[in-house]
C-alpha cells in the first residue's frame, strides 16, 4: 500500500515516525484469530493420540525442532515504512572532563541538548576531609605523621581509593615502606575517628588488619607451593581418602560380626527354651524366639536376622508340601551351593519327604546352614586379620611377636605355627599341648 | 468387614481356618526292554502316576490330572479323568514331565508337579530288565481354607479298593529316617555354631587386644624417634 502511495505521491498522514517500541513491539501484533472447528475426538481413540492430531491450532506437529518460538530469543527488529529518525554531528563536552575539550559525534536530532549519556558513570567516591584542629584532636596516632596521613589522603583522593595504585605510587623517599594493608588500615581508622567525631552519619568501616595480613600472607603461600609440594599434597589427600575408606570397610565388618555374633547367640538360646518346652506346640516356641530376638534388637539397634527368610504361606487355596521346602531366590547361588555342598557332605536328602515337622526342621536346618557358613567365612576373615595384624606388630617391634590363641588356629597349619611360638618361646608353649 | 470378606467375589465361599492336607505319592516305574526296540529305537516301557497316599478314591475331588509329556511325542498332552491317574508310554529318553493335577471346584486352583522321567539307573540287575525301576516321591497337597464345596468332597472320599493300599517305597521308614538325619544333622550343625561363635568372639577380642598392642608400640615408637 505505501510503495503504491509513494510512486502516487500521495501523502500518508498516519505514518509516525519509528520508535524503540515500535521496532520490538512484534510480541504485541494482534494474532489473527483463526476460525476453525475442532473436530470431535472419535469413539474410542485415547486423548493422548487425538491431541497429537488435532492440537488447538490446529497445526500437525513439527518433525523437525525449530527455533521460531518467541521463547528468550531476541525478537526480530519489526522495521516497516515508516519515517527513519535522523542523526546529526554534534559538538559536546564530557563533564568528567576538566579541560572543557569539545568533541563531536553523532546524535539523533531528538535527542539534542541532552547531557552526555556516559556522563553519568563518572562517580566520584566522597573522601572524607579534615582540619587542623580535627587531626590535633582525633587522629594524632604513634607511627604516622600528619604529612604522611595528607600524602596518603591524597593519594586515595587522586586514585580512587584504589590502594594497590596508591601502594604503588608510595613516596619511599620521604615516607616509610608501607605494605598495602597498613595504608588502608590507616585509612579507614581515619574514616572512622572522623565520622565518630562528626557523628552526622555514624557510618564505621570495618577493616580486620589481622584477618587481611593472614589471608594474604597464606594465598603467597598458596601460590609459591612448588610443583613437587602440590603433588605431595595430591598423594596426602589421596591416602587419606584410602584410609577413611579403609576404616569404614573395618567399621562395617565389625559391625557383621557382631550381628553373626547375636544371630548365633539367638540360635544357640532358642536350643535351651526348646528343650525346656518341647512338649507344648511350636507357636509358642516361635513365640518365644521372637522375644528373645527383639530383646536382642534393642540392645544392638540393628539385628537383622541372618539365615534364610522362607516365605509365609498364609494365602488360602491349594498348594503342595514340596513348595514350602523351596528355597527362595534371593538367597544367592554362593549360598546355595554351600547349602547342597553341606547337606551331601551329611548324607542328606536334597528333597526330603515333605510331611509338616519334617518341612519345619529341614528349613530350620538349612537357615542355620547358611549361619554356619557366614561364621565360617567371618572366622577366615578374623584369621587374616589377626595374621595381618601380628605381621604389622613384628615389623614395628623387631624381636617380639603377639600370640594368637592356638584354638583360633586353622587346624590344618598348627604344626607349622606351633614350631613358630616355639621359636619365639612364649609362656603360650603349655597351651598348644592339646 | 467380616461379612464383605466371607461373601465377597473372591473368597469363593471359603471356610476359614481349616487346612485339610492329601498326601500323595508321584513317580514312575520303568522297565527295560533288554534291547533296542528295532522299529521305533525304544528301549523302556514307563509308567507315570499320580497315587493317593492313603486308600481313597481321588476322583471324589480331583477332575482331571493333566500330563505334558515331552513334544517328540504323540498329542504330548494326556488327560485323566479317573483313576488311576496313570499313564503308559514307551521311549528312549528321560525328561520333565508336567503334571496337573485340577479340582472340581474351579475356584480352587491347580496345582503343578514337576517329575523327571527315570528310566536308567546303574544298578547291574535292573539293567537286564529283571526287576523295574521306581522313581517315586511323596508330597502333599494343603487345602488353606477350602471353599465349603471342596471341604465337602474332600471329607466323603471313600477308600479305593477293599484289598491292603501299599506302595514300592516304605514312606513312613523314609520320613523317621530323614527326620531322624535331618535332627541329628541340625544338632551338629548347631553344635558347630555355637563353637564357630565362641571362636569368633575371642577372635574379636584378640583383634582388639593386637590393636591396642599395636597403637601403643606405634606411640611410645614414635615418642622414641623424635626425642
Amino acid at each position: 500500500m505505501t510503495d503504491v502511495r509513494d510512486i502516487l505521491d500521495i501523502e500518508s498522514p498516519s505514518t509516525n515516525e519509528l520508535t524503540k517500541e515500535s521496532i520490538f513491539a512484534g510480541d504485541k501484533r494482534i494474532k489473527k484469530k483463526y476460525d476453525y472447528k475442532v473436530p470431535k475426538r472419535p469413539e474410542g481413540m485415547h486423548r493422548e493420540v487425538f491431541a497429537l492430531l488435532c492440537k488447538d491450532n490446529n497445526d500437525v506437529p513439527p518433525l523437525f525442532p525449530t527455533d521460531t518460538g518467541k521463547g528468550y530469543k531476541q525478537m526480530k527488529a519489526n522495521l516497516g515504512m515508516k519515517k527513519v529518525r535522523s542523526w546529526k554531528w554534534t559538538p559536546f563536552t564530557n563533564p568528567a572532563r576538566t579541560d572543557d575539550a569539545i568533541f563531536h559525534h553523532w546524535r539523533r536530532v531528538v535527542d539534542a541538548g541532552k547531557e552526555y549519556p556516559f556522563a553519568k558513570f563518572n562517580k566520584k567516591i566522597p573522601i572524607p576531609a579534615y582540619t587542623n584542629t580535627e587531626y590535633v584532636q582525633h587522629l594524632v596516632t604513634s607511627g604516622w605523621t600528619r604529612a604522611e596521613t595528607d600524602h596518603l589522603f591524597d593519594l586515595c583522593k587522586r586514585f580512587d581509593l584504589r590502594f594497590i595504585i596508591v601502594h604503588d605510587r608510595w613516596d619511599h623517599k620521604k615516607y616509610p615502606t608501607r605494605t598495602v594493608e597498613d595504608l588502608k588500615n590507616r585509612y579507614y581508622q581515619v574514616c572512622t575517628t572522623l565520622s565518630k567525631a562528626k557523628s552526622q552519619h555514624e557510618k564505621t568501616y570495618i577493616f580486620d588488619f589481622e584477618h587481611e595480613r593472614r589471608r594474604k600472607e597464606q594465598l603467597k603461600k598458596l601460590f609459591e607451593r612448588t610443583p613437587e609440594q602440590i603433588e605431595e599434597e595430591q598423594v596426602l589427600l589421596c591416602e587419606l581418602r584410602k584410609i577413611e575408606q579403609r576404616k569404614k570397610e573395618r567399621d562395617r565388618k565389625t559391625q557383621d560380626l557382631q550381628k553373626l555374633i547375636t544371630a548365633a547367640d539367638n540360635q544357640v538360646d532358642p536350643r535351651k527354651i526348646d528343650r525346656k518346652s518341647s512338649k507344648k506346640n511350636n507357636n509358642s516356641n516361635r513365640n518365644k524366639l521372637n522375644k528373645a530376638d527383639s530383646s536382642n534388637a534393642i540392645k544392638l539397634q540393628v539385628v537383622e536376622p541372618t539365615g534364610i527368610k522362607f516365605p509365609d504361606f498364609k494365602n488360602s487355596g491349594v498348594s503342595l508340601r514340596s513348595q514350602r521346602i523351596k528355597l527362595p531366590s534371593s538367597l544367592g547361588q554362593k549360598k546355595l551351593k554351600g547349602i547342597e555342598q553341606t547337606l551331601s557332605d551329611m548324607k542328606l536328602d536334597l528333597n526330603p519327604p515333605p510331611n509338616e515337622i519334617i518341612c519345619q526342621q529341614f528349613n530350620e536346618l538349612r537357615s542355620d546352614i547358611v549361619l554356619h557358613y557366614e561364621l565360617k567365612g567371618a572366622l577366615i576373615t578374623c584369621d587374616y586379620e589377626l595374621q595381618s595384624l601380628r605381621h604389622q606388630y613384628e615389623a614395628l617391634s623387631p624381636g617380639k611377636t603377639l600370640i594368637i590363641p592356638p584354638s583360633l588356629q586353622p587346624k590344618s597349619d598348627q604344626d607349622i605355627k606351633t614350631e613358630l611360638i616355639d621359636v619365639v618361646g612364649s609362656p603360650n608353649v603349655t597351651n598348644i599341648v592339646y | 468387614m467380616a461379612c464383605t470378606t466371607e461373601f465377597g467375589p473372591d473368597s469363593g465361599g471359603r471356610v476359614k481356618g481349616i487346612t485339610i492336607i492329601k498326601p500323595i505319592v508321584y513317580g514312575n516305574v520303568a522297565r527295560y526292554f533288554g534291547k533296542k526296540r528295532e522299529e521305533d529305537g525304544h528301549t523302556h516301557q514307563w509308567t507315570v502316576y499320580v497315587k493317593p497316599y492313603h486308600n481313597e478314591d481321588m476322583s471324589a475331588y480331583l477332575k482331571k490330572v493333566h500330563f505334558k509329556l515331552h513334544e517328540s511325542y504323540n498329542n504330548p498332552n494326556r488327560i485323566i479323568t479317573k483313576p488311576p491317574y496313570e499313564l503308559t508310554e514307551t521311549g528312549w529318553g528321560e525328561f520333565e514331565i508336567v503334571i496337573k493335577i485340577y479340582f472340581h471346584d474351579p475356584n480352587e486352583r491347580p496345582v503343578t508337579i514337576y517329575h523327571i522321567l527315570k528310566l536308567f539307573q546303574t544298578s547291574p540287575e535292573l539293567q537286564v530288565g529283571k526287576k523295574s525301576l521306581v522313581s517315586e516321591f511323596y508330597d502333599e497337597i494343603i487345602f488353606q481354607d477350602p471353599t465349603a464345596l471342596m471341604q465337602h468332597l474332600l471329607n466323603s472320599a471313600k477308600p479305593l479298593t477293599a484289598g491292603i493300599w501299599r506302595h514300592d517305597t516304605d514312606f513312613e521308614v523314609k520320613k523317621e529316617q530323614t527326620l531322624k538325619a535331618i535332627k541329628d544333622a541340625r544338632t551338629k550343625i548347631r553344635n558347630e555354631v555355637a563353637e564357630y561363635k565362641e571362636k569368633l568372639t575371642l577372635a574379636k577380642e584378640t583383634i582388639n587386644k593386637f590393636k591396642d598392642e599395636i597403637s601403643k608400640i606405634s606411640k611410645s615408637g614414635g615418642s622414641l624417634s623424635v626425642t
